[in-house]
């Protein structure tokens, strides 16, 4: 098939939602670059504007994730123990041990997009501190760069994982119907939301530097959050 | 241009970002795109095994729960009994207060399984008391730095929990083995702090007394009783380390919940002095309330957020190194070195030099798998080279110029990174004399596995 019709068949897919043998083809080829790269730029976008008109979503939206989901993997394992031991309580359900790894996955990524924002991923800063405003901002465009390209990556290859986790109906061991794709689809979308904290970062970053205000300083793990 | 030329060229670019500042997260990332394209493998790769390495493993859900445990025990105030429990017991020698500290640290440590958590919050808590102490505060904070190392050391411990899950080797067996090599490091380091203070004169001798020392431990019993239930549960094979940090956190929880109304209607304050405190009031921590819960949780999904993705793409890393024959060009190397002693000293320098220049969990996913089946070849028993290889890792985080540990102890007192050198590197001299110990007698590894 040609770039553009799979192309047509990746969009038409996503947009009815059935995933079939020619579908998943499709997400497999070139053409998914083609889909998800300007849909992770767009997307990155309509995210930096999501924030910009809500300052509560961008305060909480990834921080309320990550902290809501660990704080269920936490509880799920902790009854699950409980569960195990005293007699008087329902059986430890199956799923207690599969459905934790798959919010961990979730967890981890949304985590991930929340110290982009916060600009607290480990890094070697001591020579950074010490350049001049203008090489400080190319740098920081550096890691624009480099953050966007790898959002764009992950957003393509996981769409496609997404994809034949639909098509072959796998669903969270130990579950009766709860899917797999519905936790694996997070990824992308918080790669999505990486993209747009990337952007924001970027024009804040812009802006420091029109003020003349400093541009590194240095961030605290488990800090002010 | 031939692969090899191409791979050392991305290798070099990447080393130039990881000097500019780029995060190392991306720095892997990076290299790992690089050598796919040269090496021919498809990118999908990466997408899979970002997945993959979190929905397949339930034992890696130990390292996020361990580290809230770390939150949750700060927050409840069971840090705070432990550390005035270990300054009661050392206060009365010179250097008392920061072999406290260090002394806190191992105990912060049985209950928590992570290095960063340790540092930040001894670091924070002890920094300020012991420069109101007198002692320099360089020193104060690579005291916090270098006693978070323990953090990984002593069980539970996150990096133990990667290992074993990337080895295939018993996770309860590895944590039993790091008991008494962690203590060794908890006491090597306060000779190093009880030299150096002696020598500057630094530190408040306080009387040792039998009654506060009571006191004291009456206080910290929440803390003592949850070390004993993880090394139960896990050394009796109760349950799993990932279901023992479940239950820490859930135990944490109901401690803090239960504590505070009880606190506040006993109406104990916490910077009410120890000599001034009940014994009742001893038995119950600070707490916090349930709305505090998610304000707690989100500094150990901050420090979650940067480690797991950096496992993930550790992960991809090893697999292209594997598949670029990395392993068997290591290995040669390794065992062109001869037998048993210089295998094992060979692999010490390995981790060294990788730990001054990466993460210790980079370091743990991409050289373990490569230098563990060598050690083992020339006869070194899997879990006592875990406890080599993690021991080196662990002195990763006080290395520079990418020491973890220093970062975080800068960080939480303010003191600048290259003003701590000076001091880690006296501790640094410690730890590194245990870890030749621990390397050259395997039975402080082993003795406490009764089945090996």
């Amino acid at each position: 098939m040609s770039l553009l019709s799979d192309m047509g068949t990746i969009i038409s897919t996503m947009t009815v939602g059935e995933v079939d043998f020619q579908a998943v083809n499709a997400f497999r080829s070139q053409a998914a670059w083609f889909v998800f790269g300007p849909i992770t730029a767009i997307g990155a976008i309509l995210v930096y504007y999501m924030y910009k008109m809500s300052p509560w979503l961008d305060r909480h939206l990834e921080r309320s994730i990550v902290v809501y989901t660990y704080i269920v993997i936490a509880g799920i394992i902790f009854v699950g123990v409980l569960q195990r031991f005293l007699p008087f309580l329902p059986m430890q359900p199956a799923w207690s041990t599969t459905l934790p790894p798959m919010l961990f996955m979730v967890m981890a990524w949304f985590g991930c997009s929340f110290n982009v924002r916060l600009r607290t991923h480990l890094g070697f800063s001591e020579f950074r501190t010490k350049f001049s405003p203008k090489w400080q901002l190319a740098m920081l465009w550096l890691d624009a760069v480099l953050w966007f390209g790898f959002c764009v990556i992950v957003v393509t290859t996981t769409a496609r994982v997404t994809a034949n986790a639909v098509s072959n109906f796998m669903i969270v061991p130990g579950t009766n119907g709860l899917m797999q794709w519905w936790f694996i689809i997070t990824v992308p979308i918080a790669f999505i939301l990486m993209a747009g904290r990337v952007l924001e970062n970027i024009i804040e970053d812009m802006g420091k530097y029109a003020r003349g205000e400093p541009l590194v300083e240095q961030s605290v793990i488990g800090g002010d959050v | 241009m031939t692969d090899g030329t191409l791979i050392t060229l991305i290798s070099l670019a990447v080393t130039v970002i990881f000097m500019l500042g780029v995060p190392v997260l991306l720095v892997i990332v990076y290299w790992v795109i690089g050598c796919s394209f040269v090496l021919g493998l498809t990118l999908d790769n990466l997408g899979n095994e970002l997945l993959n390495v979190f929905n397949k493993g339930f034992a890696l859900l130990a390292m996020p729960l361990f580290i809230l445990t770390g939150d949750l025990i700060n927050k409840s105030g069971i840090a705070r009994r432990l550390s005035d429990f270990a300054y009661s017991c050392l206060g009365w020698l010179r250097g008392g207060l920061a072999m406290a500290a260090i002394g806190a640290c191992g105990l912060f440590a049985a209950i928590s399984g992570s290095n960063s958590a340790t540092t930040a919050t001894i670091g924070s808590m002890l920094h300020p008391e012991m420069v109101k102490g007198g002692y320099d505060e360089r020193f104060s904070a690579a005291t916090a730095a270098a006693g978070g190392t323990v953090g990984i050391i002593i069980p539970p411990s996150i990096i133990f929990i990667v290992y074993g899950f990337l080895m295939n080797l018993p996770i309860s067996e590895l944590f039993v083995a790091g008991i008494i090599p962690g203590i060794l490091m908890v006491l090597g380091m306060m000779v190093t702090c009880f030299i150096v203070c002696s020598i500057h004169g630094w530190g408040i001798l306080i009387k040792l007394s039998f009654m506060r020392v009571l006191k004291t431990a009456i206080g910290a019993w929440l803390g003592f009783f949850a070390i004993g239930l993880v090394l139960w549960g896990i050394y009796t094979g109760k349950f799993s380390p990932t279901e023992a940090a479940g239950v820490t956190v859930g135990f944490c929880i109901i401690v803090g919940l239960i504590s505070y109304p009880l606190n506040k209607l006993m109406g104990t304050h916490a910077e009410t002095p120890i000599e001034d405190k009940s014994i009742s009031s001893m038995f119950v921590v600070e707490g916090f309330t349930a709305l505090e819960i998610p304000s707690i949780v989100v500094r150990s999904a901050q420090i979650t957020g940067i480690l797991a993705p950096l496992i993930a793409v550790s992960v991809v890393m090893q697999q292209v190194l594997s598949t670029m024959g990395a392993q068997e060009t290591i290995g040669n190397f390794v065992t062109s070195m001869g037998g048993y002693y210089p295998v094992l000293f060979t692999s010490m320098a390995m981790v060294f030099v990788a730990g001054m220049i990466l993460e210790s969990l980079p370091v743990t996913i991409i050289l373990a798998p490569i230098l563990a089946p060598i050690a083992a070849s020339v006869g070194v028993d899997p879990i006592h080279f875990s406890v080599i290889f993690l021991v080196g890792a662990s002195i990763g985080f006080i290395t520079p110029p990418y020491g973890l540990n220093l970062y975080v102890a800068s960080g939480v007192t303010g003191v600048p990174y290259f003003r701590l050198l000076p001091y880690s590197s006296l501790y640094l001299i410690s730890l590194i004399a245990v870890w030749v110990l621990v390397a050259l007698t395997p039975e402080l590894a082993l003795w406490l596995l009764p089945a090996r």
